[in-house]
Formats: structure tokens, sequence, C-alpha cells
């Protein structure tokens, strides 16, 4: 399953967004493209631009800081729930 | 939706008890001291029906599909949170004063996203039971005060700490169909003139104040509420005329009272917290977010009638080509639109919540709030430098209605020879009115006083990331894009 990250523009982040691509690269194979199977949209604040710009089928939006049991445990929700829907 | 005059009519229906300098207030309806307040509550209805204002007014019930006034509305988008503020400037503008009705509309969108929040963590059905109501406020188009502000007694201790506990409004019963609450709210905005009166916790609450986390909303004739009409500089004018009063016809800030709630049943249907202390704190921070947004609404409207009446009492009394004058206008306009600046950029910069309602940025609003408590200072001060001295010392309204000594004051009170002297006199009343009565302390603690904007600021002022960013600027951190720029080897 093909996951992608993508980042807002970055104008004044609350927290550094670096470290939920660190968390995702040591658990999972991630490229920075959007056809994916996930797209992972890391947003500065939670304002979350992203979420209104980007049209994507399997959105995980994160727009404030998140552990990384939360984080890995939303990727592998998301990874279920569509390998379900996958015949 | 009810119109200006509907909104008038409604009030006869509702009789709540209300004293003011030691009478009971028979008809609120009627009451020429309290007829500002009303006249300025009825804008926000009569505007919600002028094709010239209603893309700002109304907005679509989410709930019901049907178009609602926006004082009802639970913001869907960012969008929605800008037209509030607009919806804010043009109010302020139209009346000069407050019109009231924001507090109530701040306090449903606080209780929207709160009662979301408590019953994903308790399986309670708070939200369910909020939208009920939500539904009924829309499509009876009622006005409702927020009560947040409690009496507090001894501000150093916490409510269940108080010497009497009734400092804080609290739950006194649980019963099967209801609860009965005790206690007293201060300050409220546009009570007496409103239908309902939601009751919020006003502070942050531990568990041993477990009674005191208790929201609810009840009608203002409710068993057991009287409330006390607060006293203004000068409100005795309004019984003496027009002029005098500066803004007869909108008076100034919202007319508030003390509520209090003399052990009040409120039916289940009714209550929207009850002892989720760990929630206090959210809901006194998503209300606080919501109302302080406002101020570089509201008051930014109040202030262009201020800055306009500056402008005028300068040509009436023909300095209006001075440099330091136009200089003092200038900086007046740009006090008032940074402000306006902040409340856009606080809305526009909103979030969505979990809830699905939108709420503002949390700095930002704090931000517009303390920007408040000091630039009307400074435009007050502006406008009574450029008014001259006379708005302390004019005669008064029934010395120039007198037949006997109107034409002395006629003679001296005159300004430029082609301004008639009642514009000048109403003029300065006006400046008076905006930059030397309640206006100023509204500002200053409306919505809070400015060490809790400060407090919510500084929670938020993310101080590792800017030491970061300096860090990295002085060369003491690494700095890869400038390294990719310069061809640098990345330093390990
Ligand atoms: C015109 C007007 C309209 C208002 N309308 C409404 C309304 O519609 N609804 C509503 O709920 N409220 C309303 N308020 C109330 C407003 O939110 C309060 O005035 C504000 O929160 C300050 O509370 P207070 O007036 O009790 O002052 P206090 O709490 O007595 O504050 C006085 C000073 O003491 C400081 N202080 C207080 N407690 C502490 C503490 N524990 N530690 C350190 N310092 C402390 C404050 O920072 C401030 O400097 C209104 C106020 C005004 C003036």
């Amino acid at each position: 399953m093909k996951i992608g990250v993508k980042y807002c523009g970055g104008c004044n982040p609350e927290y550094r967004r670096e470290e939920v691509e660190e968390v995702l690269r040591k658990h999972f194979k991630i490229s920075y493209s959007e056809d994916v199977d996930i797209l992972i949209l890391i947003n500065g604040c939670r304002k979350a631009c992203l979420a209104e710009e980007v049209e994507h089928p399997n959105i995980l939006v994160v727009g404030s800081p998140m552990s990384e049991e939360e984080i890995v445990r939303k990727v592998e929700d998301a990874m279920k729930e569509l390998g379900k829907a996958k015949p | 939706m009810m119109n200006g005059k509907e909104y008038i009519e409604s009030l006869r229906k509702y009789k709540p008890t209300v004293y003011f300098m030691g009478k009971k207030i028979e008809s609120v309806a009627d009451s020429p001291i309290l007829a500002p307040h009303v006249n300025a509550a009825a804008m926000t209805y009569e505007l919600a029906h002028d094709p010239k204002y209603e893309d700002v007014m109304t907005a679509k019930s989410h709930l019901t599909g049907e178009k609602i006034n926006r004082f009802t509305h639970i913001h869907q988008s960012t969008e929605d949170l800008v037209k509030k503020v607009r919806m804010m400037r043009l109010l302020g503008r139209k009346t000069g004063s407050c019109f009231q009705r924001c507090v109530g509309l701040d306090a449903l969108c606080a209780l929207y996203i709160t009662t979301y929040d408590i019953d994903q963590k308790y399986g309670t059905d708070y939200h369910e039971r909020f939208k009920e109501y939500l539904i009924y406020v829309q499509k009876n188009d009622l006005m409702a005060a927020g009560a947040m502000t409690d009496v507090k007694g001894d501000r150093s201790l916490r409510p269940h700490q108080q010497a009497d506990p009734d400092m804080y409004v609290r739950v006194v019963e649980r019963r099967e169909d209801g609860i009965v609450v005790r206690g007293a709210k201060a300050h409220i905005t546009g009570a007496v003139n409103s239908h309902e009166i939601i009751a919020l916790p006003t502070r942050a609450m531990g568990e041993k104040d477990k009674d005191y986390a208790v929201a609810f909303a009840v009608p203002v004739d409710a068993e057991g509420v009287v409330m006390f009409f607060g006293r203004q500089t000068n409100d005795m004018r309004r019984l003496d005329g027009d002029i005098d009063c500066g803004n007869a016809k909108y008076g100034t800030v919202g007319g508030e009272a003390l509520i209090v709630f003399n052990d009040v049943f409120v039916p289940w249907e009714r209550v929207f917290m009850c002892g989720e202390y760990d929630f206090a704190s959210e809901l006194v921070e998503t209300f606080a977010t919501y109302h302080r947004q406002n101020y570089g609404g509201c008051k930014v409207g109040v202030a262009d009638v201020l800055i306009g009446a500056s402008a005028a009492i300068a040509e009436y009394n023909g300095v209006e080509k001075a440099s330091h004058i136009v200089d003092k206008l200038t900086e007046m306009v740009h006090l008032a639109e940074t402000c306006w600046c902040c409340s856009l950029a606080c809305s526009y910069e909103g979030f969505k919540t979990p809830s699905g309602a939108y709420m503002p940025n949390l700095l930002l609003a704090n931000v517009t709030k303390l920007n408040i408590t000091r630039f009307p200072y400074e435009w007050s001060r502006l406008a009574q430098d450029i008014v001259g001295g006379i708005v302390a010392t004019t005669p008064s309204e029934l010395d120039y209605k007198n037949p006997e000594t109107r034409e002395l004051i006629e003679k001296y009170l005159k300004g430029k020879a082609d301004v008639p002297t009642e514009h000048r006199i109403r003029m300065i009343r006006l400046i008076e009115n905006l930059s030397i009565g309640a206006e100023l302390p509204e500002s200053m603690h409306g919505a809070g006083s400015p060490a809790a904007q400060k407090i919510m600021i500084a929670r938020r002022a993310n101080l590792d990331l800017k030491k970061e960013e300096a860090k990295r600027v002085a060369g003491i951190l690494p700095d890869e894009d400038y390294q990719r720029v310069r061809g640098e080897e990345k330093k390990e």
C-alpha cells in the first residue's frame, strides 16, 4: 500500500512538522506524492489549510502535535479500512 | 425571523423580575431607562430583513436548512466566522453602541462544541439535548444572554473554598426531572431584554468544584430569577430629553444586569453540563475565544462613529485643516483598522472542531481583545483632544431649551457661523457618550480582563520554536536550506 506525505506551506507552524515525517519514516515507507493509497496531510496548525485544498479519497489530517503511537495507530487504522474496502 | 418591532413586542410575553433604583420595572418593552438598549438589540432583528444587510445578518441553519438570523447560527466555515465579525462591525457602526446579542451567540457556539466533546468522553447525551434547544432558539429567533461571569467573592479562592458557597453558580439539588441552581452572574449584557439566559461556568474547575461545573438555559422570567439593572454614568439624562444623552436612541454599552438565581429549577433537557468539571476549562476557553474574536468588529464599528464625530466637530470648530488634527484623525483610523485586521485574521485562521463547528484561531482572538483593552483608550483620548474642553462643560439641554436662556447658549456655544449651535452641541454630547462613559471599562473587562488574554497568549506563544529559529539564524543550529543555496555540505 502506497503512503504519501504532503506538507502545508509552513507559514507559522505551532510545532515541528518534521517530527511527524520522522515517525512515519520510522514505521512505513513513504513518498512525497499524491498518487498514493493514503495521503497524510501535515499541517502546521489546526487551520489545516491542506484539508481545504487537497482532494484525495483517503486523507489523514495532522494539525497539531501527536504522539508516535497515535500517528502509527491512525495510519494502521486507515490501512486496515482500505484493505477491507479493496477486494 | 422577527423584525425589530416584532422583537420589542415579543418582550411583552415575558415577565422578568427586574429592579432599578429601588423599584421594580413593570414592562421591559416600555421602560424609558431600558429603551436605548432595547432599540440597539432590535437592530439585530431589523437589519436581517433589509436586503442591504441580509448577506451578513442571516445564514442557513445547518440543522433545519432554514434561513435564520446569524445571531443563532453555528459557524460552518471560516467564511461564517468572517461574516460574524462583519456583522459586528456593521451593527457597531449602525448603533454606536453595544447591540448585546453576540454573548448569547458565543454561548451557543461554545456549548455546541463542548457538549459534543463531553459526550465523546462520557457517553452522555448533552449534544443531542443541546441541538434540540438550538433548534428552538433558531425557530423562534430568540435572544439569549450569555451569563458566564460569576460574582466570585474572594478571587484568590476556588469556588468550593469560598466562605459563602454561593459565590459561583452551583447545583444545590439534583432531581429526577432536573436540577436546582443557586448563585449569581454579574455584568450580564442585555439580560433584562433577552428571552433566554444561558449560564456557563466562568473558570477551570477541579473535582471538588464538581457542583459548580454546570451549564444550562432558562427563560428570563423563570421562577427564582431576579435581576438588578446596573447604573451607568449619566443614565438619568434619558429622562430629561435626547440631546444630553449623546446617543439617545441606542445608549452606551449593553445595559448590564446582575442576575441572581434564587434556587431556580432547570429541567434536564435544558442542562448542558452537570458535574463534568474536566470540561469547564474547555467551555470557558471556547466561549472566550469566540467572544474575544468579536471586539475588533463591534468596537471598531463604534469607533467609526467616534472618528466621524471627531472629524465633524473639527469642522464645526474650524480646525479641520490643521495638520495635527488631520494627523490625529488618521491615527484614530489606524488604531481602529488595526483592531479590525485582528478580528478578520483570527476568523480567516479559524479551524474545524470535531463537532463540525468552526472556531477562530485562539492566539489571534486573544491578541484582538488585548488590543481592545488599550486602543479604545487611545482613540478616545484623541477624540477628547480634538473636541476641546467643552466635552466636559457643556450647559444642559434643559437650559438650552429654556426660552429664557436659549439665546445666550445659541450665541456663545456657536462654532463656525454656518453650523447650527444645536448640531455642535449634539456632536459634543455624542463624543462625551462614546469616550467618557461605560464604553472604556467595557473595552477593558468585557470578554475578560487583560490578564486573562495575556495568560492565553503566553500559553500559545510557542517560544521553543521561536528559539529554534533564532538559533538557526544565529548559526547555532544547522540551516539546511541555506546550505543548499550555498552548495555547502550538510554538517553532521
Ligand atoms: C460592560 C460589561 C459587559 C459585560 N458583559 C458580560 C456578559 O454579557 N456576560 C458575562 O458573562 N460577563 C460579562 N462581563 C464580565 C466580564 O467578563 C468581567 O468583567 C471580566 O471577566 C472581569 O471580571 P470582574 O469584572 O469580576 O473583575 P475581577 O475578576 O474582580 O478583576 C479585577 C482585577 O483583578 C484581577 N484578578 C481577578 N481574579 C484574579 C486572580 N484569581 N488572580 C490574579 N488576579 C485576578 C483581574 O485580572 C483584574 O485586573 C461584562 C463586563 C463589562 C464591564
